[in-house]
């Protein structure tokens, strides 16, 4: 790809993490609640009292000063101090990346990988029966709320039928082989409950990218030519309609954090979403932006890998 | 014999001619529409519970939704008296999910509206004058909101603003305008290289002219099919920020339903009744409107029609 | 690239085929306790987090829980009515004037790493709050406390003005000197994040591991000075919703259900295996008037001012129904501002006493004192200031009942003509409305020590603009509560203490709305005699002592808690599985290829 191409997109994506840095800080600003006086409310402070923790947090500061101490603070990874456990949010934000990465990783690439096959065994044989049939489930998947769908499975598997523990990540009194089993049974579920929430979507979405590349004057040829429709299918109309499905898979991202919040709560998962959530219920600030950013970075990451595969992938982009 | 007279036909104006082409493409549509049985199956259930919506105050006793008024015994199981039970405050399901479906319809025709009108705009704007600077601000802001994760943001704007309907539909509104615009815009694009507008400009047509007699036609079909689509989505958001209880308690709309249900550990008591009708519906209300809106796709997009 | 792939999900196959044999090894029972055949573990589960594990940092969740268990105090809280009893101290005298204490400690006490703990670590931890100004524990070291240990088993406390602090116990936790002292003086973030896992304390367990956000195991002390307790050990797993914790209660993945809400509560009462315990309260939710005088924000309604409004509004709520409606019952009618859990310092109204449910009453009293309804849209004005009863209320959403308490508050004000607009806000916005004074009346709770002193205090003039919830002002109050602090004998305290209590029943800066119960559940077929405290309607865990740990015994022949799950020879075969679906797929292409050839 052209090295202009790349550069372009490497700056397009550093200038859009600096809006969300900027963007992080004023909004958190407007949030309604002093942090201090929710801390303290059972405790006895005076005002001066009140005054000393403010200074502690540096929350006295006129707003210039705090946007370029909090810009330098980001930059050094430095993220301060949770006003809820005075633990570094750094820390806190960081253990519980895994089981969140856990989560989600393995979820996705179910998803995506069986949406994917789904979706194109629908789109290749329009019409047929499994087609219709996948595709009127992947529709009502799609519109399922994950959380109810979370719920149900909780219920159902956790709990009538008992083959499955009801949350957490763990017992913690598993060690080596015994332990990866003990967490795999705990992420079952919500595993399940993510994956099913958007295997619809990506089939759906593969399948019309897929009827879109069908129409293309290319696929006539190759088919005038006589080549088996299976190579047809294969060589030229599936990695041809991968591109634009990536890109929405990887646009898609930031709705599966979002449901992964949900699933998090459900089913007692040690995620960033079960901390963003508890963090937002505390009015924890600094957790609070340090998820955001961490989050809003991801995203922007994956954009950027997209934006790139595709730049290598699609020569017309290549030799632009 | 008076020789017969010629009628005199008055000539159409030009903007009656419009008009009857586009009546006669709107019955186009609708007949490939109609062809399509998701498309007349997600309408149908759409209008069954527009009608639920609109006719509510009549079906149901509003008093018995007021947790101080309601009078039926708490969390009791469906019976021919209240076809779905009741719950912790004595209020019937079946009464919750009618008057329900008013506030989840309308959150979601509301706040799609909203996200659809500024999306729309700055679609349009950004395509219309594509590659000068003002496309490059506003698409820069366009991928920048679709870059927020858009439930932390929901969460934090609920939060600062308080936690009413009016609220929700204006954060999901601001959280879900970006994908329309990109969309829009590169509908746009591809409209503005065409010949008859290339001959407006050359003609001296203003911007205005050429952006409302032009541009807009051609993409109000894909924003049309695109709204539908996002008032699925909106509808299920609305139900994911309810669920983390950011719902408006006084507005129970079936995403509260759920939360208030879980949260009283309903399944794990035995209250089926309570959590599992209003998911039903949110389902079936999002996949009509999926379904609507896919079957709309293909109409109104011509590359997905079968040839 | 295809056949790498094809190969690669080979090997794959093959290495979990052979790790088959080790995971058959280890079967599923594993995912109980690793435990040795005679350890004794409890398994309990909690909605709340630990949010600190070190006693300077306590914020909330289970940090009080915890810390109590773990450390000591001078003295403790008694198991009938928490009044203090022996503690790490066998008892505290004080001088005629009630400046001077001498306490004396027991003899052999150490901490869990086998140091002696003497009156030296006391000292120690009572100059590390005021040196460090831990302000949580401040107000129990009033007048500028001096402390002094002549001997090992001896602490003199110096007041400044006569006091009975020592006795109340000062609720601050004895902490092993020689482990904080490198944190004297520093910076309070840094004490407060200062690491204590595993900690060093005291009481009969330690804090031995803590997994944020999943939960925390506590391990028996082998050097407490009281009774061992039989429990080895205590595995604390966070719940984030009411149905996995009762899932879990009754599959048995653990004995004891912390912190349940009443609707599932309920549905666990009389089942198999399964005892309840409804724990008198310790909180109280509020339902507060606001006079103004906050801020220049603050505009209530004028008519607020008036003993006859609020008496008026006090009878047309029905305290009942919402102890039955939001709290299915198990809530108690709210009365005075002490809370129940205070058993020796609560004051309850006699029924015949209280305010009635009496809307009619209510209306004609508000008739009478001249708020009518001129314009005729069912509203209320006040004939003064010609405005409507038109109130805004907030609620606070973390408090469990308030929203829908304030729901229900809605519809009974409705029928005395006053329109009140319900906000349902986190406590982040509560705080908000409290500081700019910008409503008419809200619902929040309060808490409070054993000690009712801070309870009353709250109320004082003095605290208008920070405690207080809406400015009340009463002279009068101010006086009686002066007077209370005065009195060293207990009895005749208590006389003005009641007193206290009556006056603000009477005079209605705020309602007592109810004294929502904590709700606890445990299996009967795993342990048994739990020392509840306060009283038999107190708590099983702490709570404000920890003698229900060290009463708590297995029951014979009771089941091991474990959690179920798919045994590790399912997984093994699924994964096998899918490699080998995934290997056929993956070289599906070789094969076409081939038959094409």
């Amino acid at each position: 790809m052209g090295r202009g191409y790349l550069i372009r997109k490497v700056l397009h994506a550093l200038a859009t993490l600096f809006f969300v840095v900027a963007f992080n800080f004023v909004l958190f600003r407007v949030m309604p609640g002093d942090p201090i006086a929710l801390l303290t409310r059972s405790e006895r402070l005076t005002p001066a009292d009140i005054a000393e923790l403010q200074a502690e947090y540096g929350l006295d500061q006129p707003l210039p000063a705090q946007f370029v101490n909090y810009v330098g603070d980001t930059l050094s990874g430095e993220f301060g101090v949770s006003l809820r456990s005075a633990l570094p949010v750094s820390t806190l934000v960081g253990e519980r990346v895994w089981p969140t990465f856990l989560l989600v990783g393995i979820s996705t690439v179910l998803a995506t990988v069986l949406g994917i096959l789904i979706g194109i065994r629908g789109g290749w044989n329009r019409g047929s029966r499994f087609d219709s049939r996948t595709l009127y489930g992947s529709m009502v998947l799609y519109s399922m709320p994950e959380g109810w769908l979370g719920m149900l499975l909780l219920i159902t598997f956790a709990g009538t039928l008992g083959w499955f523990p009801a949350g957490g990540f763990d017992t913690g009194e598993t060690t080596g082989f015994a332990a990866v089993i003990d967490v795999a049974n705990h992420l079952f579920l919500p595993v399940l409950t993510l994956t099913l929430g958007y295997i619809g979507e990506y089939a759906i979405i593969m399948r019309s990218s897929l009827l879109d590349t069908i129409n293309e004057d290319y696929i006539t040829t190759a088919r005038a030519k006589g080549v088996p429709d299976r190579l047809v299918r294969r060589r030229h109309a599936v990695p041809n309609a991968f591109l634009p499905t990536f890109t929405l898979i990887f646009l898609s991202f930031g709705y599966v954090l979002g449901g992964a919040i949900v699933v998090e709560v459900v089913f007692s998962w040690p995620g960033l979403g079960q901390l963003t959530y508890d963090a937002i219920n505390q009015l924890d600030y600094p957790v609070i932006q340090a998820i955001f950013l961490l989050t809003s970075a991801m995203v922007i990451a994956f954009n950027l890998a997209a934006d790139l595969t595709y730049g290598f992938l699609d020569p017309r982009v290549r030799h632009a | 014999m008076p020789e017969p007279q010629e009628e005199v036909v008055p000539t159409p104006s030009a903007r009656a001619v419009a008009w009857v082409r586009r009546r006669r493409t709107v019955a186009a549509h609708w007949a490939t529409f109609r062809r399509s049985r998701q498309g007349v199956v997600g309408l149908v259930i759409l209008c069954g519970f527009g009608l639920l919506a609109i006719f509510a105050p009549l079906l149901v006793d509003e008093t018995q939704l007021e947790p101080a008024t309601a009078t039926a015994p708490p969390l009791h199981p469906p019976s021919l008296e209240y076809p779905l039970g009741t719950d912790n405050f004595g209020r019937p399901v079946l009464g919750l999910i009618v008057m329900g479906s008013r506030i989840s319809l309308m959150v979601g025709l509301t706040a799609t509206f909203g996200a659809i009108v500024i999306g729309a705009l700055v679609g349009v704007t950004a395509g219309y004058f594509g590659g000068r600077w003002i496309d490059s601000v506003l698409s820069a802001i366009t991928n920048w909101v679709l870059v927020l994760p858009w439930v932390v943001l929901a969460i934090v704007l609920s939060s600062v603003l308080g936690r009413s309907v009016l609220n929700i539909i204006v954060v999901i509104a601001i959280t879900s305008w970006a994908s329309t615009a990109r969309v829009v815009r590169s509908q746009v694009l591809s409209v503005r290289e065409r010949a008859y507008v290339e001959r407006s400009r050359a003609l001296g047509a203003g911007h205005w002219h050429i952006v409302t007699r032009h541009i807009l036609p051609n993409v109000m079909p894909i924003v049309f099919a695109n709204a539908v689509l996002t008032v699925a989505l909106v509808i299920l958001a609305e139900t994911t920020l309810s669920i983390l209880g950011l719902g408006d308690p006084q507005a129970v709309s079936w995403g509260v339903i759920i939360e208030e249900s879980f949260s009283a550990g309903a399944l794990t008591a035995g209250w089926w009744w309570w959590l599992i009708p209003p998911g039903l519906a949110i389902v079936f209300v999002t996949l009509a409107f999926t379904m609507c809106g896919y079957a709309l796709d293909e109409v109104l997009n011509p590359r997905l029609r079968q040839r | 690239m295809r056949r790498t792939f094809g190969n690669a999900a080979l090997v794959g196959v093959l290495l979990l085929l052979g790790l088959a044999p080790m995971a058959l090894a280890q079967t599923g029972e594993e995912t109980g306790a690793e435990a040795g055949d005679d350890e004794v573990v409890m398994r309990v589960g909690t909605i709340l987090d630990l949010a600190n594990d070190n006693p300077w940092g306590v914020v909330g969740g289970y940090d009080w829980g915890v810390a109590t268990i773990q450390y000591d105090m001078l003295l403790q809280f008694s198991d009938d009515d928490l009044s203090p009893v022996p503690g790490l101290a066998e008892g505290c005298e004080p001088n005629e004037d009630h400046t001077k204490w001498t306490c004396t400690l027991r003899e052999g006490l150490m901490w869990s790493d086998g140091t002696p703990l003497t009156s030296e670590d006391v000292a120690f931890s009572y100059r590390f709050v005021l040196d460090n100004s831990m302000t949580v524990y401040k107000s129990y070291l009033p007048f500028n406390p001096t402390f002094e240990t002549p001997d090992d088993r001896t602490l003199i406390w110096r007041s400044e003005q006569p006091t009975f602090a020592p006795d109340l116990p000062p609720w601050i936790y004895i902490v092993p000197k020689h482990i904080w002292k490198e944190y004297d003086g520093k910076d309070k973030k840094e004490i407060k994040s200062a690491p204590n896992t595993p900690s060093v304390a005291s009481g009969p367990f330690t804090l031995t591991e803590w997994e944020r956000g999943q939960g925390w195991t506590m391990e028996r002390n082998p050097y407490f000075w009281g009774e061992p307790p039989v429990v080895d050990r205590i595995e604390f797993r966070v719940f984030d919703n009411q149905e996995a914790m009762v899932q879990a209660l009754k599959n048995g993945e653990i004995d004891l259900a912390d912190g349940l809400q009443p609707s599932v509560f309920r549905t666990l009462e009389g089942a198999e295996d399964i005892a309840t315990q409804k724990v008198v309260s310790d909180w109280w939710l509020n339902l507060a008037f606001n006079f103004g005088g906050q801020s220049k924000d603050a505009d209530p309604h004028p008519a607020l001012h008036d003993p006859a409004v609020r008496e008026a509004i006090a009878m047309a709520i029905d305290k009942q129904e919402i102890v039955d409606k939001v709290y299915l019952g198990f809530a108690n009618i709210g009365d005075t501002i002490v809370r129940e859990a205070s058993t020796y310092w609560h004051l309850d109204i006699p029924e015949d006493e209280e305010y009635p449910y009496d809307p009619d009453a209510a209306n004609a009293m508000l008739d009478e004192a001249g708020y009518r309804d001129t314009d005729g849209d069912g509203i209320r004005e006040d004939p003064e200031s010609g405005r409507p009863f038109e109130l805004l209320m907030p609620a606070s959403d973390e408090t469990t009942g308030a929203v829908e308490a304030g729901q229900l508050i809605v519809g009974y004000l409705d029928a005395i003509g006053m329109d009140v607009q319900l906000q349902a806000a986190s406590d982040g916005k509560m705080n908000d409305y409290w500081g700019s004074g910008d409503f008419d009346m809200y619902i929040w709770y309060w808490t409070g020590d054993p000690d009712p002193n801070y309870q009353l205090w709250v109320f004082t003039s003095g605290n208008c603009g920070s405690w207080s919830d809406g400015c009340y002002q009463n002279p009068e109050f101010d006086a009686l509560y002066e007077e209370q602090t005065t009195i060293f004998d207990r009895e005749e305290r208590r006389d003005v203490v009641f007193e206290a209590q009556e006056f603000i029943y009477e005079d209605l800066p705020g309602l007592v709305l109810a004294y929502p119960s904590w709700l606890e559940a445990y299996r009967t077929d795993r342990f048994t005699d739990w020392t509840p405290a306060p009283g038999e309607n107190g708590y099983l865990l702490p709570g404000y002592n920890y003698n229900s740990l060290l009463s708590v015994r297995p029951v014979a022949g009771a089941a091991e808690a474990s959690s179920p799950g798919l045994p590790a020879w399912i997984w093994v075969a699924g994964v096998a599985v899918l490699g080998l679906v995934g290997w056929r797929v993956a070289t599906r292409g070789r094969r076409e290829r081939d038959l094409e050839a």
